[in-house]
């Protein structure tokens, strides 16, 4: 008897199989063959499996595939998911859109790129085609990955080292300080001054140059004024003083100038001179609040820049914001910061005695809320305080 | 067969209820207690961001930052005063009270120490520098004659005099992952110190030199600020979790608790807790506008 069933679910099985496999030898009858055969081709559509990835009948994803997103990828790349959640992971791979950058069937580049690999890089990475007067060499050349890592990396900018190990690995230490003046004795910041894309400057120096260094070294080094701390910058930049003297400064330093946790000293991209895009930098130590933020249903739009709503210097308010919880929104919000649900000092939430603001009842940052709602807005944001509806 | 499997059955339904047992004593050791806040509703306090507690007096007194004033406490969490130091205070963020009845606090909106002389109605605000660098003072602890003050600048803590000489200077080992310090505690002869960025406590010895290092794991985010209680176990507040997470003796997370909202029992941007020495967990509350203290 248990025999029989043993040898009935084996056929069954074997039955099954024939159907899926003749099904994918239909599938090129509607959909040309030419379209899926460019000088590579992923494997198991050279298998003809074309249902490992879609279903031919039903499915819930657009395109009959079986998962969503990298969810279908990982059903075969396993380790990449293992691989792909640690240290720093590039954007469209946390998102898990491997068809970003790669073409599910075939292409003509090598790994799947859907272009060649520079090409799909500067698909995103915009800024980075601007015609500059220098550039690097692996850069020119589209080496995209003598530097970076595509999906994750154990560094910031999914660097393949530390910056200034690759750097070195190039560059002969010997020759470098020569162009340093011998100062510092082993070079090392080396992106702290330099683009290692391209640059109007010789040396792939920086666009930007601070002023004092412009003119030289002398009045930042030149006096004798310890250098590894915020004194030397708050001689000039008076304004940004006062930002540290809010009970949010923005100070963080580990024994040296706090100032340089974000800013360059010496030349930069940007007007501001920081040392990377203001995502990047804001990134780096607040990782998981970007996490969040990223994860979320519904989030704020125009959030890509910080400092729209944080003063990233210093604030008397809660969280940093550039004013309390209704003055802030209602700069773009003008609408609801005449009308609104009542807000302001004279209205106190129940729970805590507190002033009620936007941010009582929404969370700029994100939530899986529509409006970034704290909670659903149909019943449970309201009653925590409207108690007796 | 069917005997095993009626004892397995028995045996899982007993692990069942034996792991709620310990899953609730680890889930919820802590019950709220008081809620430090004025009376009136009118008078709330507004981003509160520090604490001390003064054993000898049976005290708690609440930085109230946002209202520049000092409130104090009785141990049942009735309102005792309200100091403002004649209007003077300007963002006080943390304070510390003498043996001889000095108030030290730290004014984050003139960016000094001041010393306030009650007796004398004296009030002197002093910049500290260090090897002629401005310091920026926050945190702040006091024993036995010495103030500890956490140098945002730096991110070490400075250890003073009481005529402001610096005596000694603790700090992480630099490294990648060093970010400076953002709090501290006494712990009997050893300063436990929190390193935001490395999301790391450090133990430091009464030399300055480093002891220890516990590694919060990944279950920490944002952590601000550290506490020890009075079994050994480690507590950090984290501000992006809105929670408080436990680690035991080893270093190992054991539980969280707490989280986000505005009811009594929940967190918004939490800045400090710190353990009375009655053996109750305090934390102030800066986005709630309270103190609330917890006991086991």
């Amino acid at each position: 008897m248990r025999k029989t069933i043993l040898f009935s679910f084996f056929v069954l099985f074997c039955l099954c199989l024939s159907c899926v496999a003749r099904a994918e030898n239909v599938c090129f009858k509607c959909h040309t063959k030419a379209h899926f055969e460019k000088k590579n081709v992923h494997q198991p559509l050279r298998d003809g499996k074309c249902g490992a990835c879609h279903n031919p009948h039903v499915a819930k994803y657009k395109g009959l595939l079986q998962q969503q997103g990298a969810q279908l990828c990982f059903a075969c790349h396993t380790a990449a998911a293992k691989d792909f959640a640690k240290g720093v992971v590039h954007a469209p791979v946390r998102k898990g859109e491997c068809l970003a950058c790669h073409d599910a069937h075939s292409s003509n580049s090598s790994a799947l790129m859907r272009k060649d690999l520079a090409a799909t890089c500067l698909e995103c990475h915009k800024a980075l085609a601007e015609k500059n007067k220098y550039s690097h060499a692996p850069f020119a050349k589209g080496q995209c990955l003598a530097c970076h890592r595509p999906h994750q990396a154990a560094n910031q900018l999914l660097l393949t080292e530390n910056s200034d190990k690759l750097c070195l690995g190039c560059h002969q230490e010997a020759t470098l300080a020569k162009g340093h003046q011998g100062f510092p004795s082993t070079p090392q910041k080396c992106l702290s001054c330099h683009n290692p894309h391209g640059s109007n400057r010789k040396a792939l120096v920086r666009n930007i140059l601070h002023e004092p260094f412009a003119k030289g070294c002398d009045d930042c080094h030149g006096k004798g004024d310890a250098i590894d701390s915020v004194d030397i910058c708050l001689k000039c930049h008076q304004n940004i003083k006062e930002k540290l003297y809010t009970t949010h400064n923005h100070l963080t330093s580990a024994g040296g100038n706090g100032c340089l946790s974000c800013h360059s000293p010496h030349a930069g991209d940007r007007k501001d001179l920081l040392k990377a895009g203001q995502q990047q930098i804001c990134r780096s130590c607040h990782e998981e609040t970007y996490r969040r933020k990223e994860a979320s249903s519904f989030q704020h739009p125009d959030s890509t820049s910080c400092s729209n709503c944080h003063d990233v210097h210093g604030s008397n308010d809660l969280a940093m914001v550039r004013g309390n919880g209704n003055s802030v929104c209602a700069k773009c919000h003008k609408s609801q910061g005449q009308f609104t649900h009542p807000v302001g000092e004279k209205v106190l939430d129940p729970r805590n005695g507190q002033m009620v603001t936007c941010v009582s009842c929404h969370y700029p940052m994100g939530t899986e809320f529509k409006f970034q709602l704290k909670q659903n807005g149909s019943k449970e944001l309201c009653v925590p305080c409207h108690r007796t509806y | 067969m069917k005997k095993i499997g009626i004892h397995t059955r028995w045996l899982v339904t007993l692990l069942f209820l034996v792991g709620l047992a310990g899953q609730a004593e680890a889930k919820a050791p802590w019950q709220w207690q008081i809620s430090l806040v004025p009376e009136s509703r009118n008078d709330a306090m507004h981003m509160p961001h520090g604490l001390f507690i003064d054993a000898s007096k049976d005290r708690y007194y609440v930085v109230d930052s946002g209202n520049n004033r000092l409130l104090s406490f009785d141990r049942k969490g009735q309102l005792l005063h309200a100091f403002t130091a004649d209007d003077q205070l300007k963002s006080p963020i943390g304070m510390i009270r003498t043996e001889t009845d000095d108030l030290w606090i730290v004014e984050r909106g003139r960016n000094s120490l001041t010393q306030i002389d009650i007796r004398n109605k004296q009030t002197v605000p002093h910049t500290i520098t260090d090897r002629g660098r401005l310091v920026f003072p926050d945190r702040i602890e006091y024993t036995n004659g010495s103030l500890y003050l956490l140098d945002k600048a730096s991110g070490s803590i400075l250890v003073l005099d009481l005529k402001l000489s610096v005596r000694q200077r603790i700090a992480a080992p630099t490294g990648k992952d060093n970010g400076g310090l953002v709090d501290f505690v006494l712990h009997g002869n050893e300063v436990w110190a929190l390193d935001q960025k490395a999301k790391a406590v450090y133990r430091f010895k009464a030399d300055g030199t480093v002891g220890g290092r516990i590694n919060l794991g990944v279950e920490a985010h944002f952590p601000v600020s550290l506490a020890i209680g009075p079994r050994g176990f480690l507590y950090i507040l984290d501000r992006l979790d809105n929670d408080i997470k436990a680690y035991d003796q080893e270093g190992r997370f054991s539980y969280s608790f707490l989280g986000a909202g505005q009811a009594q029992g929940q967190l918004y941007y939490p800045e400090e807790i710190r353990f009375d020495p009655w053996g109750n967990l305090c934390v102030v509350d800066e986005g709630n506008g309270r103190v609330e203290v917890y006991s086991r």
